[in-house]
This record gives structure tokens, C-alpha cells and sequence, in this order.
């Protein structure tokens, strides 16, 4: 089937999604929840493109390319809302991110500065620093799922899950009582995705902590 | 549980053990539902913080309550004694404030000071009635569309009647059902399940609850006839335990349907085998989302999952599923007996079928009824219902459930139906209509569904976890709001939102923006 992204057209297999036909064609988009290397998720929004006929934005994560598709990555509408949700993000954490990490390269590719449009409430601090090679820092997690479906679907350690719900929503392993106490088997997959160091690894903790965060 | 009031971890590993979930897992679980974060006392108090409950008291009723109880919602007394809890929606509304005090369920005047002085006693139930001479919903489920359908017709045949029949899912999105099934019919994969959904959340509904709990051979019938048409042998149906009469109701009618031998194996001599299973969820309003729903009946967090894929396709354990609305399922004995032609002729030049609807407290005639689509809302309100009590005026309806748009008093003379209320931002959504009086504080009111839908946000998609939070803090702090952010975060909720929960919530402030900006306290 034949899609069309940005002027661009090009043929793509059944079932591959947008997300995946923009990057064969050299594009992107920015993502906080996608991997590559796991299922499509669908939370963070923040792959929202525009699609010639439909009501309004779509996510081009998880849906599927359609014969005679017509995307448009730099919809005004959809950049919009992404802008609007990362800041959101932004929000939900009590000191910005470290310069380095994924979420705060997708802040500055949108532009988005210091000056946020809905402050209010931020996680509260809350570290897991007990195991020797993993550090857990609880505010800094924004629920993009990428730690629980890398120790699921790749690792197959089962060791973390989501809690909470709503704002509350987090991430922890085992029964909560840390990574030490868990069926974590060190091998750091979910440091590796993470897009904000809320995991990471206890040698870089260092360095994360010495590299100030930057919005812009 | 039961006996210490909290979950330990000790609990968590027996469940692990028990399900096969990984303890992580089963931790995610522990922490996603109302019924299992809340600590238990030896008397456990849950009072109700719905809408229909806040239309009746301005949640005078909780003030009263936490004061009297010396503790704030979700606490438990030092001695273990006593907790409090809030609790969305018990389903009494046709008689609010209600509290349930263990399981037993009291309403209306005089509620809080009856469970202070431990004289707490059953409220009533609702009344129910129907407008039509041959009702479909209202009509106890007698297993004649089952018994017909399984001498007269193939499979294909019932299939193609309910597409013919046009009917329109319920449970609020209004999608037809007939297409719903025949995808599930087509998918591939073996077995195929039926999934009825009975999580009816919208504070200020009780039509599921009539249903399950008054009618549940109609609702079990449905199923069945589902189950024929799509080729499933089994069904679950998830109701809430917010409602404690609906599984007991459900089981029993269950029960009785395999003792007359409509549930079970070669049912009636036709080689059609199919079976029921009733579960209670745990307390979460997002489960009524069918994703979630589903990931809830498997044991799971109840988080909303993307589509495509489509339970149709990829449903209960990855197998393809029909998810129906309870009252959706409850229509499909009448078209089975009657056909389609008759289902049409109910409610002429309007969607065909009935509606159960309900209406609040504030009404003189507060109760379950089944009306024609396209009945006006005026008569409804003022006919059916009887406008409202003590010479109160309608200020505002709210129709549909909490993502319903707000209705103001001046449009009543719109049509009872999806179109005609979609035109005025609102919805025909699960059927409660709910009254606003003369005396409602509509920033209050906005405070009140901004705070339902942060509570219940499932927290996956960014925009709904965190963008409710935000527009409730802006209510919550005693400040203007600011109009054009206040729109901007109501668009990314809108634009943004993975499911129904967060795009919809927008839909009553837009009401409430564009009928009562004065009183909202904008800048």
C-alpha cells in the first residue's frame, strides 16, 4: 500500500504503522513512550501527526498505515498538542530534566521554554539507591511504560510494574520495596530506555545529578 | 483483607502464588482500585460522592460526615474502629445523599444522622416503569427470544436481523452493535467470548443496576443470543461492586437459567453450548472503557490499551471478543421474538429501540424509565418526571454520564436522541438525566466533575493523567480562572486523550464555558 507523508510517498507492508513509515522515509516525529524494541503504547501523545480526513490528530505510533494515507508531521493543530502535553510532563516533575535525557531533548525540539502554561502539583521525592548497580528516583518518572514492557517483553524479569492511578500513576519493582528485593536481574534494560533518568544506573547517577537541567 | 482492613504484602504473594501473576503484577493491581487502597475499619463507612449525591446536598452530606466521624475521606480511626471512605456512584440516585455502611445501602433525608446513631437500614429501590405497551427492556426476560431464535434461525439470521434492527450500543458511544458482532463473527481465532459490560460508572445512573439486578435473565438472554450469533460458547459479565445486589442477582438468574436449561450445553436439543461467568470489579470508572474492561476481567490493572486492535479482533486473551453494553445486550430478546421491523416501529423516525432512563433526586418522580427516542426532554423532565421537588426550577441537565455536555434550562423542547443532542454538545450517552436546581453553584459543579475525573483518570495517556490534575487545581484554589489557558488544556485533553475518559471530560466545561461563563469566576 501506498502512503504519503509530507509530500513523500512510499510503499509500505500491511500492518506497518505511521511512526514506522516516517522513519523509513528519514523523518521523525518526537515520542516519549516508544521503543523500537516493544509494542506500540499509545500514552504519550506526543507522536500526534495530522491525517487527511480524520476529525483530528491521530497518534502515528499505533496506527496502522491505510492505502492512500496523507500525513502531515508538522500539522499545526497536532503540534499544538504535543507542545501542550510535553509541557504538561514538564509540570509533573519537581526540578527540570537533566539536559541529556529524552525528554528534555524533546522540549527544546518543541520550542518549549521555561515558562509553563499549567504549573501545580509535582511528584514527590523518593529514591530507591539500595541495589548496587540500578538507582530508582521516583519523582522523575512520567508513566511512559518503556521500563515495564523492556523487563517484560525483552527481558522477560517481570521485576517492575506500574502503581497508582491518575496523577499517581508511577512505576516501582517488586513489591515497592526496591529493585534489591525484586526479580531484577541487573541487566538495566529499563535504565536503557528510560527517557528521564527516574532509572538509571547507580555509576551515572553521578553524572546525572552534576549535569544541571536545562529547558532550552 | 477482610480481617486486618489492608492489604499486606504477605496478601500479594498468595495472590501471586494463586493467579501466576508476577508479584510486581500483582502489586500494580493492589494499587489501582478504590476497593483495595482503602484501609478498612471494623466498620467500614463508604459515603457516595456522585453527582446525583452533589445536586441534592453541595456535598453537605460528606462535610457532615467527616466532621461527625473526625476523619477525612480514605482514613481509618487510631483503634481500627471505624473508616471512611468515598464511593462513586452507589446507584441511589433517585433518593440522594447515600452511604453504605458495609453492604447495606441507606439514602435519602436523614441518611447521615441514621448511620451516626448506628440505626442504618436498607433505602428503597427505584421505581420503574414503561411508556411502550410492549416493552423491550422492562419486560422480564422469559428466554423466548433465545427459544425462538434456536428453532427458526441460523446464526447468519440473527446477525443480519439486529444489523437490520440498527441497534446502537447504550453504553455511550453508540456504536452499533450489529457491525460490532459481525466483525468478532469474522475475526480469526478460536474461541471467540462475549463480554457484557456492567460497570456502570456514570454517577447519576442506575439503569444497568435496574437491569442486572431486577432483570438479569433479560441481560443473560442477551448474551446467549450473542453468543449464537458470533459463535461463542462463553460469556463473562463484569459488574460493579458498588452495587452488592448485582452479582447475587446475576449468579442466581444464572443459577435458575441452567436448572430450565438456557444456559449450559445443547441448549434446548440445538447443539448450542453457552455459559455465563459473573465478576465484580474493584472500584475503578475507567473499567467501564472496553480495553480496560477487558484487562480488568483477566485480573489486571484496568488501564486503556490503543486500538486498533479491536476486541473483535484481539479481545480476552488476545481472542476475539464482543463487548457489549448490558441495556445493548437486554434489546437483543425483543428483536430475536419480534424482529427487526418491530424494533423499528417503537420510535418512529427516531433511532430505533427504547431507552432506559433515569432521572436524579431533585425530581418529583425520580426512577427508572423506558421511553421512545425522540421523546422531547421537556416532556420528559416535566411529564414523565414531574419536574422537580419543593418548587424548585430546572437550572441545568446533565445527560449522558459525567463526559456528557450540560444542558441549560432554556433548550428542554431538544429531542431525547444521538443526533439531537449532539447538536447541543451533549449526548444521549448511558440514558441518566440529571438535574441541576435553581440553587447549584456552577463552579462547584466544575469542581466537582473536574475532581471525578482526575480521581479516575486510569493515568496511561499523558494528557488525561495529568491535564485533569491541572484544570481540577485551577478549580480548586480559590483564584480566576484564566479563560483562554483554561481552553487551550481543554483542547489537548480533547485532541490529545487515548480514550473517552480525558477527550470527553471537556464536553461539560465547553457547556458550562458557553452557558454559565459568569458564574465560573473566569479572568
Amino acid at each position: 500500500m501506498l502512503v504519503t507523508i509530507d509530500d513523500q510517498t512510499i510503499e509500505v507492508a500491511p500492518e506497518t504503522t505511521v511512526l514506522e513509515a516516517i522513519h523509513a522515509l528519514g523523518g521523525d516525529v518526537p515520542t516519549l513512550c516508544y521503543d523500537p524494541r516493544q509494542a506500540p503504547f499509545g500514552a504519550c501523545r506526543a507522536c500526534l501527526v495530522g491525517a487527511e480526513g480524520a476529525r483530528g490528530p491521530i497518534p502515528a505510533c499505533t496506527t496502522p498505515c491505510r492505502d492512500g494515507m496523507t500525513i502531515d508531521t508538522r500539522d499545526v493543530t497536532a503540534r499544538r498538542v504535543v507542545t501542550a502535553v510535553v509541557e504538561l510532563v514538564l509540570s509533573e516533575l519537581p526540578q527540570p530534566p537533566g539536559a541529556h535525557t529524552e525528554l528534555a531533548a524533546v522540549a527544546r525540539e518543541l520550542g518549549i521554554g521555561d515558562g509553563l502554561r499549567w504549573p501545580g502539583a509535582s511528584h514527590e521525592r523518593r529514591h530507591d539507591e539500595r541495589h548496587p548497580y540500578l538507582a530508582l528516583q521516583h519523582e522523575l518518572c512520567i508513566s511512559c511504560g518503556r521500563c515495564v514492557r523492556a523487563c517484560d517483553e525483552v527481558q522477560g524479569a517481570f521485576a517492575l510494574t506500574a502503581t497508582g492511578r491518575g496523577f499517581s500513576a508511577n512505576v516501582t519493582a517488586g513489591l515497592d520495596a526496591g529493585f534489591r528485593d525484586s526479580s531484577c536481574v541487573s541487566c538495566g534494560a529499563c535504565a536503557d530506555t528510560c527517557p528521564t533518568d527516574a532509572i538509571t544506573e547507580i555509576t551515572l547517577l553521578n553524572i546525572a545529578r552534576t549535569t544541571p537541567g536545562e529547558r532550552t | 483483607m477482610e480481617h486486618r482492613g489492608e492489604i499486606t504484602d504477605d496478601d500479594r504473594r498468595i495472590a501471586a502464588e494463586v493467579s501466576g501473576l508476577p508479584e510486581a503484577a500483582v502489586y500494580g493491581v493492589s494499587t489501582f482500585y478504590d476497593d483495595l487502597l482503602q484501609p478498612r475499619g471494623r466498620r467500614h463507612i463508604r459515603v457516595c460522592t456522585g453527582t446525583a449525591c452533589f445536586a441534592a446536598t453541595a456535598d453537605a452530606h460528606v462535610d457532615e460526615l467527616r466532621h461527625a466521624l473526625g476523619l477525612e475521606l480514605g482514613d481509618r480511626s487510631d483503634d481500627g474502629s471505624v473508616s471512611l471512605a468515598e464511593t462513586v456512584c452507589l446507584g441511589f440516585c433517585h433518593s440522594s445523599p447515600a452511604v453504605r455502611d458495609g453492604d447495606l445501602i441507606d439514602a435519602g433525608a436523614g441518611v447521615i444522622q441514621r448511620v451516626l446513631m448506628g440505626a442504618t437500614r436498607a433505602a428503597s429501590e427505584p421505581q420503574w416503569r414503561s411508556v411502550i405497551a410492549e416493552p423491550v427492556l422492562t419486560r422480564p426476560g422469559d428466554w423466548s427470544g433465545l427459544s425462538r431464535t434456536l428453532r427458526e434461525s441460523e446464526p447468519e439470521q440473527l446477525l443480519a436481523e439486529v444489523k437490520t434492527a440498527n441497534v446502537r450500543g447504550r453504553g455511550g458511544a453508540g456504536f452499533a452493535a450489529g457491525s460490532k458482532w459481525e466483525f468478532a463473527r469474522a475475526a480469526a481465532g478460536e474461541p471467540k467470548f462475549i463480554v457484557a459490560n456492567g460497570d456502570e460508572g456514570d454517577p447519576g445512573s442506575y439503569i444497568d443496576k435496574y437491569l442486572m439486578e431486577q432483570n438479569p435473565a433479560l441481560v443473560l438472554e442477551g448474551m446467549a443470543l450473542a453468543g449464537y450469533a458470533v459463535g461463542a460458547a462463553h460469556g463473562f459479565l463484569l459488574c460493579r461492586s458498588e452495587y452488592p445486589r448485582s452479582k447475587p442477582a446475576l449468579d442466581a438468574a444464572a443459577v435458575s437459567a441452567r436448572a430450565d436449561g438456557w444456559l449450559g450445553e445443547n441448549i434446548a436439543g440445538s447443539g448450542f453450548d453457552f455459559d455465563v461467568t459473573i465478576l465484580e470489579g474493584a472500584g475503578s470508572y475507567v473499567v467501564g472503557e472496553e480495553t480496560a474492561l477487558l484487562a480488568c476481567v483477566e485480573g489486571l490493572r484496568g488501564t486503556v490499551s490503543a486500538r486498533p486492535p479491536f476486541p473483535a479482533q484481539r479481545g480476552l486473551y488476545g481472542l476475539p471478543t464482543v463487548v457489549n453494553n448490558t441495556e445493548t445486550l437486554a434489546n437483543i430478546p425483543f428483536i430475536a421474538r419480534h424482529g427487526a421491523d418491530a424494533y423499528h416501529a417503537l420510535s418512529p423516525g427516531a433511532t430505533p429501540g427504547t431507552k432506559l432512563v433515569c432521572f436524579n433526586e431533585r425530581f418529583a418522580r425520580a426512577g427508572v424509565y423506558e421511553v421512545r427516542f425522540g421523546t422531547s426532554l421537556r416532556e420528559l423532565c416535566e411529564g414523565l418526571a414531574g419536574g422537580l421537588v419543593d418548587g424548585r426550577q430546572i437550572k441545568a441537565l446533565q445527560i449522558g454520564g459525567p463526559l456528557g455536555g450540560i444542558l441549560p434550562a432554556s433548550r428542554l423542547d431538544v429531542a431525547f436522541d444521538f443526533d439531537a443532542l449532539a447538536a447541543e454538545g451533549c449526548m444521549v450517552g448511558h440514558g441518566g438525566i440529571l438535574a441541576f436546581d435553581d440553587q447549584t453553584d456552577m463552579r462547584a459543579l466544575a469542581r466537582h466533575l473536574l475532581r471525578f475525573g482526575a480521581h479516575e483518570s486510569c493515568g496511561k495517556c499523558f494528557p488525561c493523567r495529568i491535564g485533569l490534575q491541572r484544570a481540577y487545581e485551577q478549580f480548586s484554589r480559590d483564584a480566576p480562572i484564566e479563560r483562554e489557558r483554561f481552553e487551550q488544556l481543554l483542547e489537548t485533553l480533547e485532541l490529545g486523550s487515548l480514550c473517552a475518559h480525558g477527550s470527553g471530560m471537556p464536553a461539560p466545561m465547553r457547556s458550562l464555558l458557553a452557558h454559565f461563563p459568569d458564574e465560573l469566576g473566569l479572568a
